[in-house]
């Protein structure tokens, strides 16, 4: 609760706070605001906006409801964000963990992975990963958190590294306890918040390179994402530019609320640092 | 390192589905079993998995790039022809999106939480999350299609004939929307890095003490403040250099600039191993040159830090 | 002939100008039009083996076909619909055995020496035959080619070949090569397939990869007068928005092969200065098919594939994913090729009910949730129009109880998945009509092909009727007779569903008024552009 207090005291993290849980629930409420498959040919094709009451956003190519197409594009194209972020961090974290803790040989090979994953660029990575293995929802996610879980890798080793020299780790240690208990009760703890704070720029960049697949052709199919409606509302971008403007609202509103919450959410955790 | 990248990129395409053979048939609109047949004799690939990698490290040992299936040409040959006009692209893009970003991020900065502040951080993150394709696209065709003011796309005037000063005057008209389109996505991130830098170092004991002197707004910003401020930024723009190289994939495929991006999405779906790892390992071996770069700038910017000190 | 299958559409759009200019005899329009001038057009792709009589395809013709010229090629008007290139005349002997041509005279290579029957019994017998996709097909019987004088050249056959057949190919597979450039090199490495040496009326004179080719005129060409234009420029445009972009901005003024995608072109027809022409196609007919894996117990029911072809709106798919530019189709040869063409083969038509009620007879119940079956749709991912076919499959089925899960893969896995690893249960396919059923058109539902073919028939579908008709047409040398076979073999495709043909199309052509004689002939996009000219 403290955290939320914290968070809503600057103007920009509770707007970015309030987009996401607006955000949240479009897209938990998506098959009660929109019941039914969001790709399935409900109208005309290419009805313009504002001039139906029953698709208030118009319809596509093959007349699907864009409307409805940006409801459950928010299901998916935050799922596939938080997904790929959580997976990132997670495998990130425990490789951090694992180098910063065991040191040695372990550390150092570990880390030239880390490095070589550092140079390589994530969107190469990611497209080489999907166009090789083929296009679904899941593949995607794990596409995306391959070019990011050497961010948070890096720096959960560097914080563990720094938190291991510490008194409390000392006197743990003094005391006989085991070192996985050590890890898991004393170091986890402690180096997990500046590392959940990358989460935030690891979910937009998801976000945005999810975006970027489906332009290229590199999508799932059979779900609706706001990629790849702006993938193929571009085609048309020059006779119906609606149709590639309104899930680009969506998805930049998105981002800017992820980035805004992040730095209330960056500060706060300094703030309590701080405080300690 | 770089054989970790090398080994993993090579495993990669392996698990594809369909070979580089099966690529070219479909290009050439089919062909029967016993040509699939020769052409992968031809090209090695009815050997093992590991013989073949074997024998691309040990070329490799011998700088020897290989040969390039989809292309039929040295992989060398087309990493050189198109790695200049990469460079210039990411070199422009990076160096405008650092100037731009870190200009705006001083102004930002000189006043944390002003009104000021709080509009150009919004628009560099509304710039950062417009998907770089649509934000391409648009610019192309306000300013090249309705304004005709630059052209839609090229790296050129194609068989103009021009040298010299002409012909880098035409290549720099044709370079400003892509380099436009990239630098104001990647000024956001440098942008805010410069800002909240600026905004930690005006807490700093010297800048309070400069204040308290009573120096003008103006001159701490500039001697003191910024110029904390822009050690960060330093290091972002080594942390970026992969990731700008990745961002230009779809920008060079908008703006047909025959670069490394595009080259590399033509390996990937001509399954073109060699050629794929050719380009991955260039741009390995570039990100690593640039991180050498900014350790050196980094250690002259800040006498503080020991070139030992440094990573990358 | 192709004039009464325009729509009303297309003649709307392609413009009165046009049709006019191409109804005039050809010497009128020669001697009428300028001369001179450079002409740039888009490219979307960079082949690494230009050489045409290796690899007849049409993104190679598309460049390849100004310089390196075939036998005869493709025209509306012609005798056999063939207007003579290299070759004056061909004749068949009476046993299907021999053809005879007899070869232009006075022809000089881009290198400076002569063109001779040589040259072609060396590009029959050591190129088309064992090294080209397609000539593998129709040269299979080729023993021998005589050359009597330099000006004849005598193809032997071992079995009967059709002359239909060859004459229906000559544009596809019978590109002329230089003997003195191959003879005793690796001819599948030879440089010239990169820097070609040809008869045509331009030369390949620069090539900077990822940016353009360049072709300027051949001053020696043997129809003197053309060509008409200076230089040919092939600018590489990748990104299809870019092809359109650029035709307003004046920088190119062709895009051919549909470069600006369908959904533009409605709006770049009003564009002052630019027209749409969909004409020019006739003889490169795309077919739009759902290709059925026979192994799947469901799919291998006729009642199940009658009902998915009730299934699928005709109308809507020309309509609202070809916008117009396309037309239903009835059976695997589509009306572009009256010769074979038969309207009289069963149809279905729309029918959501009959569909579901013949899903219901075959024994497929719908379930609790709606479901009767679910299956794996794999569209292939070469064009937009077969993408979006895919995402309307998926929803017609879904209308009659059949749950289809889309599988998004790129080009090379998909070949993969399809024709070696039979990994679908139904794909979505473009396979092309190349002027005769034999050339790649029987091969979709013949059985016994081996895996790993691309286009043919995977599906593990064989019928020994329809079998034993492709074996007797391929070696009925009398036209009418063969005609008749293939008509046979239409009513069977549609009669037994081996699989389903939905729509047929062709390419579109946008260009600025400016470019005079432009789709001139069935397959003028990979012809020669001699005649091709720029108002000034």
């Amino acid at each position: 609760m403290k955290v939320i207090q914290h968070l809503i005291r600057t103007p920009e993290s509770a707007i970015g706070l309030g987009i996401l849980v607006l955000l949240a629930l479009v897209a938990l409420l998506a098959p009660v605001l929109s019941p039914g498959d969001p790709l399935r040919i409900a109208a005309r094709p290419l009805l313009a906006p504002f001039t139906d009451p029953s698709f208030p956003l118009g319809t596509d190519r093959l007349g699907r409801d864009v409307l409805a197409g940006i409801i459950h594009g928010a299901r998916t194209s935050l799922a596939v964000g938080i997904a790929a972020a959580f997976a990132a961090i997670a495998f990130g974290f425990c490789i951090g963990l694992t180098a910063g803790f065991a040191g040695g040989l372990v550390d150092e090979a570990l880390m030239r992975v880390v490095d070589a994953f550092q140079i390589v660029p994530s969107f190469l990575l990611a497209l080489a990963f999907v166009s090789v293995i083929g296009a679904s929802a899941p593949v995607v996610v794990i596409a995306i958190s391959l070019g990011a879980w050497a961010d948070p890798a890096r720096l959960t080793r560097a914080q563990v590294l720094s938190i291991r020299e510490r008194d409390y780790v000392a006197s743990a240690r003094v005391i006989g306890m085991h070192p996985v208990e050590i890890a898991l009760k004393e170091i986890l703890p402690n180096a997990l918040p500046p590392v959940l704070a990358l989460s935030a720029i690891i979910v937009a960049a998801a976000i945005l390179t999810e975006a970027a697949l489906s332009f290229l052709g590199l999508g799932d199919p059979n779900v609706v994402t706001w990629g790849s409606m702006i993938a193929e509302g571009r085609n048309i971008l020059r006779s119906s530019p609606s149709l590639s403007i309104f899930p680009g609202i969506a998805l930049i509103v998105t981002v800017v609320g992820v980035y805004l919450f992040s730095e209330g959410l960056t500060k706060t955790l300094a703030g309590r640092r701080a405080e300690e | 390192m770089l054989l970790i990248v090398v080994v993993l990129t090579f495993l990669l395409l392996e698990s594809a589905s369909g070979d580089a053979v099966d690529a070219y048939l479909l290009s050439i609109g089919g062909g029967d079993a016993a040509v699939a047949r020769s052409l992968r004799q031809a090209y090695g690939l009815d050997q093992s998995m590991a013989a073949r990698l074997w024998l691309y490290l040990s070329s490799l040992m011998k700088l020897d790039l290989g040969w390039s299936i989809a292309f039929d040409r040295p992989v060398l040959d087309l990493v050189v022809e198109r790695l200049p006009n990469t460079l210039l692209l990411m070199g422009s893009a990076t160096a405008l999106s650092f100037g731009l970003g870190s200009a705006l991020g001083i102004v930002a900065g000189a006043r944390p939480e002003s009104p000021r502040d709080r509009v150009l951080s919004t628009i560099s993150l509304i710039l950062y999350a417009i998907p770089s394709f649509w934000l391409g696209l648009v610019l192309s065709i306000i300013f090249a299609v309705q304004l005709r003011w630059l052209p839609t796309s090229g790296i050129e005037t194609i068989a103009s004939g021009k040298a010299g000063l002409a012909r880098a005057a035409d290549i720099a008209r044709h370079l400003v929307l892509p380099v436009g389109a990239l630098a104001l996505i990647y000024m956001a991130l440098f942008l805010r890095v410069m800002r909240s830098g600026m905004a930690e170092a005006w807490q700093l004991d010297f800048v309070l003490f400069a204040r308290s002197k009573g120096l003008s707004r103006t001159r701490i910003v500039l001697r003191h403040v910024a110029r904390n401020a822009l050690l960060p930024l330093v290091t972002m723009l080594g942390l970026q250099s992969a990731a700008m190289l990745g961002g230009s994939v779809v920008i060079e495929s908008i703006f047909s600039i025959p670069g490394f991006g595009r080259l590399a999405q033509e390996a990937v779906s001509g399954r073109d191993a060699p050629l794929l790892m050719g380009i991955i390992i260039v741009s390995a071996v570039l990100v690593i040159c640039v991180n050498l770069v900014i350790d050196i700038v980094y250690a002259a910017l800040d006498p503080r830090v020991g070139a030992s000190e440094s990573g990358g | 002939m192709t004039i009464a299958h325009l729509s009303r559409r297309t003649l709307l759009q392609a413009g009165s100008a046009l049709l006019a200019s191409t109804a005039l005899p050809v010497l009128a329009r020669a001697q009428n039009t300028p001369s001179g001038g450079r002409l740039i057009v888009a490219a979307d792709s960079e082949p690494k083996n230009l050489n045409p009589a290796i690899v007849a395809s049409n993104g190679v013709f598309f460049i390849a076909s100004k310089v390196v010229e075939p036998l005869a090629e493709a025209s509306f008007d012609g005798k056999d619909g063939l207007s003579p290139r290299l070759a004056t005349s061909w004749e068949g002997s009476a046993d299907g055995k021999s053809v005879t041509f007899k070869l232009r005279e006075g022809v000089k290579w881009h290198d400076g020496k002569p063109f001779t029957s040589a040259d072609v019994a060396f590009s029959a017998l050591s190129i088309w035959k064992p090294l080209q996709n397609l000539g593998r097909v129709v040269f299979a019987n080729l023993e021998a080619v005589d050359t009597p004088d330099a000006a004849t050249a005598i193809f032997k056959f071992s079995k009967p070949t059709p002359l239909q057949l060859i004459r229906n190919a000559l544009p596809v597979v019978s590109s002329v090569v230089p003997k003195h450039v191959y003879e005793g090199t690796d001819i599948a490495g030879n440089p010239a397939n990169v820097k070609l040496v040809g008869t045509g009326p331009f030369k390949l004179t620069e090539y900077k990869p990822g940016e353009y080719y360049r072709l300027t005129k051949n001053a020696d060409y043997w129809n003197k007068g053309e060509p008409k234009l200076d230089e040919v420029i092939f600018r590489v445009l990748p990104d299809r928005a870019g092809a359109g972009a650029a035709l307003e901005a004046e920088e190119i003024q062709l895009a051919a092969f549909s470069a600006v995608p369908l959904t533009d072109l409605a709006r770049i027809s009003k564009v002052p200065g630019i027209k749409v022409i969909s004409k020019g196609y006739e003889a490169l007919t795309y077919q739009l098919v759902v290709e059925i894996n026979h192994r799947r117990k469901e799919l291998a029911d006729l009642k199940v594939r009658q009902a998915i072809a009730h299934a699928i709106d005709r109308k809507f798919v020309v309509d609202t994913i070809f916008l117009g530019y396309a037309s239903a189709s009835t059976g695997p040869v589509p009306k572009n090729a009256p010769e074979f063409y038969d309207a009289g083969v069963p149809t279905y038509a729309f029918d959501v009910a009959k569909a579901n009620a013949l899903l219901d007879e075959a024994g497929y119940k719908k379930g609790a949730n709606g479901t009767r079956f679910s299956l794996k749709l794999r569209p292939a991912p070469y064009f937009n129009e077969t993408k979006q076919f895919g995402d309307y499959l998926r929803q017609a089925l879904a209308a009659v109880g059949i749950d289809a899960q889309l599988v998004n893969a790129d080009s090379a896995a998909h070949q993969k998945a399809v024709y070696t690893d039979h990994d679908f249960d139904l794909a979505v396919g473009p396979p092309v009509f190349r002027g005769d059923p034999a050339i790649s058109t029987t091969i979709l539902v013949q059985s016994g092909i081996p895996a790993g073919v691309p286009f043919s028939n995977q599906g593990g579908y064989a019928s020994k009727e329809l079998d034993d008709i492709i074996a007797r047409a391929a070696v009925t040398v009398d036209t009418a007779a063969r005609t008749d076979l293939y008509k046979q073999f239409q009513k069977l495709v549609a009669t037994d569903l081996p699989l389903i043909n939905v729509a047929e199309w062709g390419f579109i052509t946008v260009a600025r008024d400016s470019v005079l004689n432009v789709s001139n002939n069935p397959r003028w996009a990979v012809s020669n552009w001699a005649d091709t000219a720029l108002k000034s």
